[in-house]
Parts: structure tokens; C-alpha cells; sequence
């Protein structure tokens, strides 16, 4: 009987079911905390737990949709692709904007988890936290962190970045439009680009470019580590 | 037939990152390598928007989701997790605030000097 559970097809349609539920709890309760990913890995871990199935029965579903996070990761060069004019004409602020605001996150999280005193494995998973997910899996993977600890880590960073931001954009007094999307998509990757869009078109576009920007400046400074 | 080509056109570039990431002679991630990969052929238009268009909106319009399993193993890690949830919270608090204040200080210097710049 707990054969069945080793089918991929069972931890495939529980990741599914899992996620379509979050989506309709956040679209009922429209808060951004109800964030779908976080529900959706809250209710597949209380389920797994809750009825003794092994991960590693899960995990052969789990595996299969493993592999689309590399070919969704190269994906993104399409949406900076299609903001490339954007791109061009302010490639300068971009540039800058994105490589301190990696290097203040980086330089941030490496303080504060040496103060803490927190294990070595977990201080390396949060490094990237501020990046979008498939970036920053890779950057702890080749460190050598824990790989989960990094994918909760970013979605709780999107998730506060999306609702602080508005708050971010009045106490910080932002006024240009491409300031404001540069911050949000760098402290706070896709997550914090929806945010961005519904305050502008300008923001959510800047919000984007900042996502692949920030990746790569980030997996470029995560070279010199180790 | 369409959207198995741009299935196909997709998972040859991940596989072509893959090799470019075994014979490069530092690690650097291939998912990375797949991106700058992908940029690079629509910048010289080897690839055009139109032959990925579809599976390209699948994967950024799902992305959420493929990282269901990746989270749920957490639960292999929960011990490691529960002395530290505190200063784990703290850190992500912290930092999201210091990275938005910085990125926007900096650009708005950038933009400021610029001006100047062309005067």
C-alpha cells in the first residue's frame, strides 16, 4: 500500500492541489501575507507528516518538477529582453542601483548572522535571500547551504518587501518612479514586482530588470565567498 | 508540434549550459549560464521572442509553483530550523530594509550626478 505514495503522479497532483488552494486563499482574503508557495508548502509538509509519508515517496514527484526551475530560470532573460530599451536608456542607475543594493543585502545578512552566532550552513542559505528563487538555489547550492532554508528565506523577504513597500517608498521619500521599482526589485525580487505594478507601469517594469540584474550581480560577488 | 519545439529549444540551451558550466573552470551556476545563454541569442536574434513565446510565459507565469518540492523539504531540516527562527525572522526584516534604502540612495546619487554631469 505505501507503494502507491512512491508514484510520482501522487507527489505531482499533491504540489498541484497544494498550490491551487493557496492561490484560492490568497484571492479570497487578498492579503499578500497568504502568499500561495508558503501555503502550498505548509499544507504538503502537514500532509506528509500528518499521514507518516516519507519524503523521499514524495519526492519522486517532487524531482519532476525540480527540473523546470532551470529552464524557468533561463526564461528570464526573455522579460529583461523585452524592457531592453528601458535598459539602454538607463543602464548607468541600473547598474549602480542593483550592485549596491546586492552588495548592502549580502553584506547585511553576513553581519547579522555573525552576530546571531547562527550555524555556518544556514548563514550561507540566507546570502542570496534577497534575489529571486532559482538565482539564489544556485548560489547556495554551489556554497554548499541548505537549499530549503533559502527558498523559505526568499519568499518571507518577497513577501515583506511587497508589503512594506509602500511604507519603504514614504519613509525613504522616493519620487522618481525608477528609484522606487529599482528598490523594490532588488530587496524583494517577483514578489515585490506585483507590488510594483500595481503602484506603477514604470515601477513594474524597473522592478523586473531589477530581478535579473541583482541575480546575476549577486551570483557574480558569491564567486569571492569560500 | 509548436509548443514541443519550444519544449525542445528550451531544454537544449539548459543542456548547453550544463556542458558550458562543466568545462568552465570555476563554478558558476548552469541555470544562470541558461539565462545569459538565452539573452544572448535574442540580442543577436539566433532565437526570436516568437519561438519561445509560449513555453516562455508557461515557466515565468508558473514559477512559483516548481518551487513547491524544493520548499517542502524543509521538513528535513526542521531540527536545524527551530533554535534560529528568531534571528531568522530578524535578518530577513533587517535586510529588506537596508537593501531598499540602499538601492535607492545610490540611484537616486547616480541620477543626481548624471544631471550634474551634463550640465
Amino acid at each position: 500500500m505505501s507503494d502507491v505514495f512512491s508514484s510520482p503522479f501522487f507527489g505531482i497532483s499533491l504540489s498541484i492541489l497544494a498550490f491551487w488552494a493557496g492561490e484560492k486563499v490568497q484571492k479570497r482574503f487578498r492579503l499578500t501575507v497568504l502568499n500561495p508557495l508558503l501555503i502550498a508548502i505548509v499544507l504538503v509538509t502537514g500532509i506528509l507528516l500528518l499521514f507518516d509519508i516519507p519524503y523521499e515517496a514524495y519526492n519522486e514527484g517532487g524531482q519532476i518538477i525540480n527540473m523546470f526551475l532551470a529552464p524557468a530560470t533561463a526564461c528570464l532573460a526573455v522579460s529583461i529582453y523585452t524592457r531592453i530599451r528601458l535598459l539602454k536608456e538607463n543602464w548607468l542607475p541600473i547598474l549602480v542601483g542593483c550592485t549596491c543594493g546586492s552588495l548592502a543585502s549580502m553584506g547585511s545578512i553576513f553581519f547579522m548572522c555573525r552576530l546571531f552566532g547562527l550555524d555556518e550552513k544556514v548563514s550561507l542559505s540566507l546570502l542570496s535571500k534577497s534575489v529571486t528563487t532559482p538565482i539564489a538555489v544556485s548560489i547556495t547550492e554551489r556554497l554548499d547551504g541548505v537549499v530549503p532554508v533559502t527558498v523559505v528565506a526568499v519568499i518571507i523577504t518577497g513577501t515583506l518587501g511587497s508589503i512594506l513597500a509602500p511604507a519603504f517608498i514614504r519613509l525613504f521619500r522616493v519620487r522618481d518612479p525608477l528609484e522606487a521599482g529599482l528598490a523594490i526589485g532588488a530587496c524583494s525580487h517577483a514578489v515585490g514586482t506585483s507590488k510594483a505594478i500595481e503602484i506603477g507601469e514604470t515601477e513594474g517594469a524597473m522592478s523586473g530588470l531589477a530581478i535579473g540584474i541583482c541575480g546575476i550581480v549577486t551570483v557574480l560577488f558569491s564567486l569571492f565567498i569560500s | 508540434m509548436k509548443i514541443i519545439k519550444q519544449v525542445g529549444i528550451i531544454f537544449l540551451l539548459c543542456w548547453v549550459s550544463l556542458v558550458i558550466e562543466a568545462l568552465l573552470p570555476f563554478s558558476f551556476p548552469a541555470s544562470v549560464i541558461g539565462m545569459i545563454l538565452l539573452f544572448l541569442c535574442l540580442l543577436t536574434g539566433v532565437l526570436k521572442i516568437g519561438h519561445i513565446q509560449e513555453k516562455s510565459d508557461f515557466l515565468l507565469s508558473n514559477m512559483a509553483f516548481f518551487f513547491v518540492p524544493a520548499g517542502v523539504s524543509i521538513m528535513n531540516y526542521l531540527d536545524l530550523l527551530a533554535d534560529s527562527v528568531v534571528p531568522l525572522l530578524l535578518i530577513c526584516v533587517v535586510s529588506t530594509v537596508i537593501t531598499f534604502a540602499v538601492t535607492a540612495w545610490s540611484v537616486r546619487l547616480t541620477a543626481a550626478a548624471m544631471r550634474r554631469w551634463k550640465r
